[in-house]
């Protein structure tokens, strides 16, 4: 508690631009552009979701396929996705923080990544290629169509195993770094991830990839914790003690660096 | 906000303290009341599409079979009553008790899976898939994310295992914790077991 009173003080007489969290923050706020952009490219700009049918139409398919403004989707979307490997460095360096094994850290760090590739780039690039050149065969372009949306809606395994991770970590942790209830909150992302492995089976109804238990109840589980889990984040680097943080272990470890090299 | 919840301390509290108080972290209240409410949407979508097309549904209902529905739910209220008894022994500081009736517990606790094994493999080989209609996607579906919530408990019973067993003052909040959240795991099987298997 005193070494928060001090950091607090100390925060209040130093420039914004020296802070010693200056680091975090820049990523930390990197996260609210990524998801604005993202919610503009998916929602706006070219009407992927909330997802299309699975039992639409071939012209209905081959016209969504061909919109001009899904290739700029995808090329901003396939642009900035870079930008969520910066989000999920801020929930790594939380994992870090706490007591558990460095294996949830490596384990989320993987998983995450598999997860961008799969759950964003592969349908990103499925539904820019689609409306790259038109005259496609309107079969590949249905193929094109049911491959984006199943890569983006049933990649599960990856995605199972982050909050898995993370929900595990968060409740097994003894420094308190992330509050508990939010590990299980986190263990409820990991149950409806079970449930999009449905759309791999059902082409209609509830269990679709628009449908109401694959989908939808999943976006209300969903939405609220990605914001949770921030503003949980964002108090979590606040609270931080600024002996605790990488700079200072780095500046700390440097003149034994130069004595190694000397 | 990082402060408000304790890590695992030694709690070994007096037994006038255990009157007038939630047994169990709040941390696991706030998961119980959430996976019940979780568990509610989603009942209430099966009775909605169950409404909608009942033939349908009482035609799947015809392939399960009631008495291994009922032997789970045997299992389950055994083993809660079990973990009941542990949580009992250990507020009592009757380590051994509480060891033995735990261990009975997780016994029948490990019995479940393998009832759900021995049910749904035939099922399955029988072309029963979840694909083959929206009640057994539902019956599949439901009955597995039980399961999940099943070997999860067992994990954590595990976990409560190992402080009774190596703790020098067993957490008696964590042990409570484990207890609420296997008779919420036995709770969601009775809510399953009406709507799927007795439900007409």
């Amino acid at each position: 508690m005193t070494e928060l009173a001090v950091d607090t003080a100390n925060r209040s007489a130093v420039p914004w631009f020296k802070n010693k969290k200056l680091d975090q923050y820049i990523c930390f706020w990197s996260v609210p552009v990524f998801y604005t952009l993202f919610g503009l490219v998916f929602v706006p700009l070219s009407y992927m979701m909330p997802p299309r049918s699975p039992a639409a139409g071939i012209a209905e398919v081959v016209s969504f396929m061909q919109s001009p403004t899904l290739l700029i989707a995808s090329a901003i979307l396939i642009l900035v996705l870079g930008l969520s490997a910066v989000a999920n460095a801020c929930y790594a360096v939380q994992i870090r923080r706490m007591s558990v094994s460095p294996v949830f850290l490596y384990a989320f760090l993987a998983g995450s990544m598999v997860g961008a590739i799969v759950g964003c780039l592969f349908p990103m690039f499925c539904f820019g290629l689609g409306a790259f050149r038109p005259g496609y065969d309107p079969e590949i372009l249905a193929m094109l169509y049911d491959f984006g949306y199943l890569s983006f809606i049933g990649s599960l395994g990856c995605f199972c195993l982050n909050w898995g991770v993370l929900s595990l970590a968060i409740v097994l942790d003894k420094n308190a770094i992330l509050p508990k209830w939010l590990g299980y909150y986190t263990a409820w992302q990991f149950a409806t991830e079970l449930f999009a492995a449905t759309v791999w089976i059902a082409k209609d109804g509830p269990f679709a990839w628009d449908g109401l238990m694959a989908f939808w109840f999943n976006i209300v589980i969903y939405v609220p914790w990605q914001i949770i889990v921030y503003v949980c984040v964002f108090m979590a680097i606040k609270n931080q003690s600024e002996t605790e943080l990488y700079s200072s272990e780095l500046e700390s470890a440097a003149p034994n660096e130069k004595l190694a090299y000397s | 906000m990082t402060s408000t919840n304790s890590p695992a301390v030694n709690l070994a509290k007096p037994a006038s303290a255990t009157s007038g108080r939630v047994s169990g972290e709040s941390s696991m209240w706030f998961f119980i009341i959430g996976d019940l409410f979780i568990f509610g949407a989603y009942f209430v979508s099966y009775m909605y599409y169950r409404g909608q097309d009942q033939q349908l549904f009482l035609e799947g209902q015809q392939h399960l079979d009631q008495w291994i529905g009922v032997v789970n739910t045997l299992v389950l209220l055994t083993s809660s009553l079990f973990v009941a008894l542990a949580a009992e022994g250990a507020r009592n500081g009757n380590r051994k008790t509480a060891l033995r009736m735990l261990t009975i517990a997780c016994a029948l606790g490990v019995l479940f899976p393998v009832l759900k094994m021995i049910e749904w493999l035939p099922k399955l080989d029988a072309g029963l898939t979840p694909g083959e209609s929206l009640f057994f996607m539902y019956y599949y579906l439901m009955t597995g994310l039980h399961l999940v919530h099943v070997i999860l408990g067992l994990i954590i019973l595990g976990f409560v295992f190992r402080e009774l067993k190596t703790a020098k003052h067993p957490n008696i909040g964590f042990v409570e914790t484990g207890a609420v959240y296997w008779h919420m795991v036995d709770l969601l099987w009775l809510l399953l077991f009406a709507l799927f298997y007795l439900m007409r």
